[in-house]
């Protein structure tokens, strides 16, 4: 079931089109990636989602219900350009924001009291967020993101600012909020934190949704047919099936070769032919990261 | 509701939990009148301790007592109006006053000239003013005796009088009416105002630019309308204005009280223990009787209208200037870009100030009607012109300019700022702003 669908939305600004007729659905309780260069559209279609701005034309429904102002307390929203009050108390600060999505007062405490122990930032709940590290922020800032226990999550570029173990830290927060039943939507352009975490992913360029799907279709779509294999032996005698592309020798009488395989070919073929030729000691199908599908569609797109 | 009022909420406790904000508001009213107690006695001293000397050439013998010794020291000298002028520059004298000669025997004649003060620096109006009433107060005496009349007759014929003006309302009654009175309640509420807007809408923006440049701004929108947001903030900060008048009418009001009161209860203790002492008992009670003046001056303007359109109109006037405010926080990136959208809207409050004056010279006339119509120069406007009386028809269209008026603004201000404080680093100017507000969300 998809928690968030959106159809054929379309957002014009004066001098240029943000976004132009994109479809996403997003099923309930994955980690949905929102990918795309800067300038994109991203923002356009997150900030349409969170009712800050509104679609000239399409759709944007939550759990089947056509956007509402209610749904508003459904959604958790840490933006990309992200601040806090510099001069406000951690406390009284998450209590604010806590308030302003319709927690009362007494839950509000509770949560906040518990978060903070979980990220190990109980002492620092009388400091001035001036007083605080950026990491230390970042952290109040995903807080305040997840604390009225929102159904989705949506976080643009969450692992900026954060060092790896705090990154991790995150990821695991992240994780366990999907495993309790939220969605998370996830918007970044580095890659391997959506290797890392993404169930589904769509990307968009220049305004167009130009792919999406689960993320294991949309990289075997992307499948080239090529194979390494570390071998001993020779490759002489291979059938017109396939071509080596590239041969190195990695140690003595060991060999690395990149074949790309005929169309139509399985790997199980491959192999069999391999293995009446040479003794094989590795077999892997070169499977493209989303790292270099982004980079292969997006400078595609250029030219 | 609830988001505005927890924005507001927010705006209002972290102000008024403020240092700066309670020094302010407590300090205020301490220590304005202070300032005005020090300026009016260090005034009183100056004038017990001059000693200006004013030489008098008297060539008639006419004037040997006829000036006021309060004001100068008068000396009387002799010989020529030269050997006179040299005597000024050489003495450490104020002035010199030459009075020639003068032939009162034809009594058809009522011009007399020729009489002179020459002075180091230029003397008063005031002085000059008493200077010639003693002059001419001597030869109508001189004139009046020699047309045969007693001394004590011509005494009896000066009368005093007193001018007392009532306002009469269109039932009949009529009331006591003290123009000075009404022009300083005219002039400090008006001014009040005026004061208001300035610094609380000057807070209002930063407060806007701050969330701005802070970036939190698009955290709170994803839960609460930019316009909710917008008036949180705009009523939060005028709450803090609010109670800091509040403050200061209570303080400045107790403090005259007790000040009044223990003026009149000085005055009846010193009373009954000065018995025996008629002249300082007669002064006295004339301390006794200021308070008693006072407290009736008081009564004579209208203060519960006053104080109900006061509130109305500095509501009005910071609903009305705060949205504008805000919209201009939303449209820049920092304080310094600002100054150019601040023109158009402080324009109209300068106006309003200056022409006050005039206002309150002619609270009726032309000027004052139409200014206290135009929603932006109203509340300062129609606050001078209330303590002398407004039609009442006036006052209802003022009213409800305004209230149109800061409805308009506050519906202008919202479309900018919804647009302006998700706008960085852009370059704004009238025509983007324009853009802003005409655009869909």
């Amino acid at each position: 079931m998809n928690i968030l669908e959106a159809n054929n939305v379309t957002k014009n600004y004066a001098a240029h089109k943000a976004l132009d007729d994109v479809s996403i659905a997003i099923p309930k309780q994955s980690i949905f990636g929102l990918l795309g260069p800067n300038g994109a559209g991203k923002t356009t279609l997150i900030r349409i989602i969170n009712q800050i701005i509104m679609c000239d034309e399409g759709e944007v429904s939550i759990k089947g219900e056509k956007l509402h102002p209610k749904h508003i307390k459904d959604i958790g929203y840490l933006p990309e350009e992200r601040g806090l009050y510099k001069k406000m108390k951690v406390g009284e600060q998450l209590m604010y924001l806590a308030q302003l999505k319709g927690l009362s007062n007494a839950e509000a405490r509770k949560r906040i009291k518990h978060w903070l122990e979980k990220l190990g930032l109980t002492e620092w709940s009388g400091k001035k967020v001036e007083d605080l590290s950026k990491g230390m922020a970042q952290k109040i800032q995903f807080i305040a993101t997840v604390l009225h226990e929102p159904d989705i999550l949506i976080l643009d570029e969450p692992f900026s600012g954060f060092d790896p173990v705090n990154a991790n830290l995150i990821k695991d927060e992240i994780f366990e909020l999907r495993d309790k039943g939220a969605t998370v939507i996830f918007s970044t352009h580095r890659m391997e934190s959506v290797e890392q975490l993404c169930d589904d992913i769509a990307l968009i360029n220049k305004s167009q949704k130009i792919l999406d799907g689960t993320k294991r279709d949309i990289k075997n779509s992307f499948k080239s047919g090529k194979y390494v294999v570390n071998y001993k032996g020779s490759l002489n005698g291979l059938s017109t099936n396939f071509d080596v592309l590239d041969t190195t020798v990695v140690q003595d009488d060991l060999s690395e070769s990149m074949l790309q395989a005929k169309a139509g070919q399985l790997p199980n073929d491959i192999l069999k032919e391999l293995i009446n030729l040479i003794e094989v000691h590795s077999f892997v199908e070169v499977v493209p990261s989303i790292n270099d599908i982004f980079i292969d569609i997006v400078e595609g797109g250029k030219s | 509701m609830r988001q505005i009022f927890l924005v507001l909420k927010r705006e209002y406790l972290t102000r008024v939990k403020k240092k700066s904000f309670l020094l302010a508001t407590i300090l205020t009213p301490l220590v304005m009148p202070a300032i005005i107690i020090a300026i009016v006695y260090f005034a009183g001293q100056e004038k017990e301790s001059r000693s200006d000397k004013v030489l008098v050439l008297d060539e008639s013998g006419y004037f040997s007592d006829a000036f006021d010794v309060t004001s100068f020291e008068f000396e009387y000298i002799t010989g020529d109006l030269e050997s006179a002028k040299k005597q000024l520059l050489d003495a450490g004298a104020f002035g010199l006053m030459y009075l020639p000669k003068v032939d009162l025997s034809d009594a058809s004649v009522i011009n007399y000239n020729g009489f002179e003060l020459y002075s180091k620096t230029n003397p008063s109006v005031q002085a000059m003013e008493r200077l010639e009433a003693d002059i001419r107060n001597t030869l109508e005496d001189i004139k009046l005796q020699n047309s045969g009349l007693d001394p004590t007759v011509i005494s009896n014929l000066r009368v005093r009088v007193d001018l007392d003006s009532f306002n009469i309302s269109e039932s009949g009654e009529s009331q006591e009416s003290n123009a000075q009175l009404s022009f300083a309640v005219g002039y400090g509420t008006g001014f009040l105002i005026y004061m208001f807007i300035f610094i609380y809408g000057a807070q209002i923006m930063q407060s806007v630019l701050d969330e701005k440049t802070s970036r939190i701004v698009e955290v709170i929108i994803s839960s609460v309308r930019p316009f909710q947001l917008m008036m949180g903030k705009v009523l939060g900060v005028g709450a803090v204005g609010f109670t800091q008048l509040l403050i200061w009418f209570v303080l400045i009001g107790g403090l005259s009280t007790v000040g009044l009161s223990i003026l009149a209860g000085d005055g009846a203790v010193m009373e009954a223990a000065s018995q025996q002492v008629p002249q300082e008992a007669m002064e006295l009670t004339s301390q006794q009787e200021m308070a008693a003046n006072i407290q009736a001056m008081i009564a004579t303007v209208p203060v519960v209208k006053i104080l109900l359109c006061f509130l109305f109109y500095f509501v009005g006037a910071y609903l009305l200037y705060g949205a504008l405010y805000a919209a201009i926080g939303s449209a820049v990136d920092s304080i310094q870009d600002a100054q150019q959208f601040m023109f158009p809207i402080i324009i109209p409050i300068i106006a309003s100030i200056m022409a006050m004056f005039f206002v309150l010279d002619d609270p009726n006339g032309g000027l004052a009607v139409t200014l206290s119509l135009i929603p932006f120069t109203s509340p300062i406007i129609m606050m001078a012109r209330i303590p002398f009386g407004v039609p009442d028809w006036q006052l209802a269209l003022s009213m409800v300019f305004l209230i149109g008026g800061f409805i308009g603004t506050l519906w202008v201000a919202g479309r900018v700022y919804r647009i302006g404080i998700l706008m960085y680093g852009v370059k704004v100017n009238w025509k983007t702003i324009g853009k802003w507000f005409t655009m869909k969300v």
